[in-house]
């Protein structure tokens, strides 16, 4: 009931967000009836499987924009007013998913409906035409079976916000060090290049400075901080110590596994295109290795190119663009990367489908629709999450009295140099694995 | 509209200031900063020392009353145009170090400076400078993250002192604070001013704080005060009870 209290009272754009959750959901439970319905009306099982298994693309990309909602949403934020008289962390993941499955699940009983309407179920005209095929009209709905299926999208979105939003201890105490892997043996981190012959002329191995910065001077110095903060922690009359947030200076890995990837994917769409083996699921595997390539190469492009913003000695202006779109490149960058794998997949996938026989048109343009909205839905809420990240910082600098001008135009520099450096990748990608499939 | 006096650098006459919730702010305040003096506005709580200073640099406008900077009418200015002011010629401190965590030290110190379009090398330079009069040089390379509550307290008074500000606006910088880390940036703060000429407006609500400045005005409930009155003691039990109080202390 609370969950629904709070779903109810909240602001217009939350909202909107929840509906399209709502409305991603619906299309997806859609399509998973239309699997069913094929599956009715079909003989051969094979198909409705592979149908089934088309379903897992729209699927994914629901929950994924379910999770995304839910991060952003702002009655969910824990809240230190709200965790004394009793709302924790744990409740309110609790919370969070039962918003979202209360939002999922709307979705999906609009799908029933929906297709009950086609069926003609509720008003006893059935849509004729291409559409007999999915909807199975005349056949009793194995009631089971439906709501196994319509669970599945509330089911998945609320486990997937649940785990992501799970209550995480930070570390406590000094953390260690990333150990750094030296010489043979070595795992200690040496301030200089330790050669053997400075080792056994210059006696190294006996002063403090041979030992290690960590040793020596980082590891009190790291305590010190420690109980400072806890001090300071405890000083605040009223209201917390503000420590600045974690900020994720190195930067994210994965784009050498992404190009890999990328690379095997493209290898894989090019021999198939040579044996002669189009549209086998060669093709297909080809094809789902670049787009995963994609997605992972997003994160470290972005990465990429906020480094390249701040570089050569920058003015405020592309510092600040600069900066902050290296520290956002996990959350802008991975959704970013999805999109144009979605996007480079369905260009490739249009120009290998004009050929064949448009017998399953409006669900596939649906699913397409489905996957490529949701995409793009959550790269614009993962806009919203880093606005609402950096909220304090940009009223501390208002207060400092930047201008606002200042600031939008960071903002428009960060999305330019994103679009710059992802639109042209995509393109390439894109007409690259068109061009074997094509033939 | 008669104009104020020469010697005054800011100067505020009957501000009224109601927050956007309807309950009171200020009602009533008069003040004039004479050129290079520390003033302190002190109170209580919730006695409207925060608004005052918002009010003074702008950030909010005042429903009622006037604010002079330099013979300049603040009042009566537009948005831009106290941006503008803000920038230029104001430096303020908050209560808590909100740095911009993905630069580090001297970049956030020297960010008004390149806000102002100093260039980059002069901006670092001064930045320098300031973070080293305030003991965090060693740490100009570090992000805000790695220091301690003190230091980034430090480096946000480097980076409001960096571009040399006609007044800067101290709202209760040192609250969060150890009493030596809080003497240690009050210390700081003011002999910083001092030498630069800068007139500074302090908010506080302790008496040691407001004794380090030429002057202190007290607020309470929004209106100036000359003296707070404390309850008066009555009765052995209570009497008792302040002793024990005091030798805690």
């Amino acid at each position: 009931m609370l969950a629904l209290r709070l779903t109810l009272g909240a602001q217009p754009a939350v909202q909107i967000r929840r509906l399209l959750v709502a409305g991603a959901s619906g299309g997806t439970g859609f399509l998973l009836l239309s699997a069913l319905g094929h599956a009715m009306s079909h003989p051969d099982p094979a198909a409705s499987a592979l149908r089934l298994a088309w379903c897992t693309a729209p699927l994914a990309a629901t929950v994924y924009l379910a999770v995304a909602v839910a991060r952003t949403d702002p009655a969910t934020r824990p809240r230190p007013g709200l965790s004394a008289v009793g709302l924790g962390p744990v409740k309110l993941m609790a919370i969070s998913a039962a918003t979202t499955a209360a939002s999922c699940l709307l979705g999906s009983v609009l799908a029933l409906l929906v297709f009950l309407q086609l069926r003609g179920d509720l008003t006893g005209m059935p849509l004729g035409g291409g559409a007999q095929q999915f909807l199975a009209a005349g056949r009793p709905l194995p009631l089971p079976a439906a709501l196994t299926l319509l669970a599945l999208v509330p089911l998945s979105a609320s486990a997937a916000v649940a785990v992501s939003l799970r209550p995480r201890e930070p570390v406590t105490g000094a953390g260690r060090a990333a150990r750094a892997y030296g010489r043979f043996g070595a795992y200690r981190r040496t301030p200089a290049l330790e050669s053997f012959g400075a080792y056994g002329r210059f006696g190294r191995q006996l002063g403090a400075a041979a030992r290690g910065r960590r040793t020596v001077t980082e590891a009190p110095a790291r305590e010190e901080d420690g109980t400072q903060d806890e001090a300071a922690e405890e000083t605040a009359d009223g209201s917390p110590a503000v420590v600045p947030p974690p900020v994720p200076t190195a930067a994210p890995s994965g784009l050498p596994w992404g190009v890999a990837v990328l690379a095997v994917g493209l290898a894989v769409e090019a021999l198939t295109s040579r044996t002669g083996s189009e549209g086998s699921p060669a093709a297909f595997l080809g094809l789902a290795l670049t787009s995963l390539g994609l997605a992972l190469v997003g994160p470290g492009l972005a990465h990429l190119c906020g480094r390249l913003l701040q570089a050569v000695r920058p003015g405020a202006l592309r510092l600040l663009a600069g900066r902050v779109l290296m520290t956002e490149a996990t959350r802008i960058g991975r959704p970013l990367g999805v999109v144009c794998a979605v996007v480079s997949a369905a260009y490739a996938m249009a120009s290998l489908h004009d050929r064949d026989d448009p017998s399953a048109g409006p669900l596939v343009v649906l699913g397409v629709l489905l996957v490529a909205g949701c995409t793009v839905a959550t790269l614009l809420t993962a806009a919203v999450e880093a606005k609402q990240a950096h909220a304090d910082t940009t009223a501390s600098l208002r207060r400092l009295g930047a201008p606002a001008g200042t600031l939008r135009r960071a903002a428009a520099l960060r999305a330019v140099a994103l679009l710059a450096l992802f639109g042209p990748l995509t393109v390439a990608v894109a007409e690259l694995s068109a061009w074997p499939l094509g033939g | 509209m008669v104009a104020p006096p020469d010697n005054d650098v800011l100067w505020a006459r009957a501000l009224h200031f109601r927050h956007e919730d309807g309950s009171p702010g200020l009602s009533g305040v008069s003040l004039g900063v004479r050129e290079g003096e520390i003033l302190a506005v002190s109170g209580p709580r919730g006695s409207g020392k925060s608004t005052l200073l918002r009010c003074l640099s702008g950030l909010v406008r005042a429903d009622d009353g006037e604010v002079w900077f330099n013979s300049v009418p603040v009042h009566t200015m537009g948005p831009a145009a106290r941006e503008r002011l803000r920038r230029d010629r104001f430096g303020w401190i908050d209560p808590a170090p909100v740095l911009v965590p993905e630069l580090n030290v001297w970049e956030n110190a020297a960010l008004p400076l390149m806000l102002r379009g100093t260039g980059r090398r002069r901006a670092k330079a001064a930045a320098l400078e300031w973070l080293e009069r305030l003991d965090v040089g060693d740490r100009a390379r570090k992000h805000p993250v790695e220091l301690t509550h003190a230091e980034r307290q430090r480096v946000c008074i480097a980076r409001a002192l960096a571009p040399a500000p006609s007044v800067l606006f101290a709202d209760e910088p040192t609250a969060p604070l150890h009493r030596v880390d809080r003497a240690h940036v009050l210390r700081t703060l003011t002999t910083a001013a001092r030498s630069h000429g800068i007139t500074v407006v302090l908010a506080t609500h302790e008496a040691q704080t407001a004794a380090l400045a030429d002057r202190t005005v007290s607020l309470l409930d929004g209106r100036c005060v000359r003296t707070v009155h404390l309850p008066p003691v009555s009765g052995p039990a209570e009497s008792e009870g302040r002793a024990a109080c005091s030798l805690s202390v």
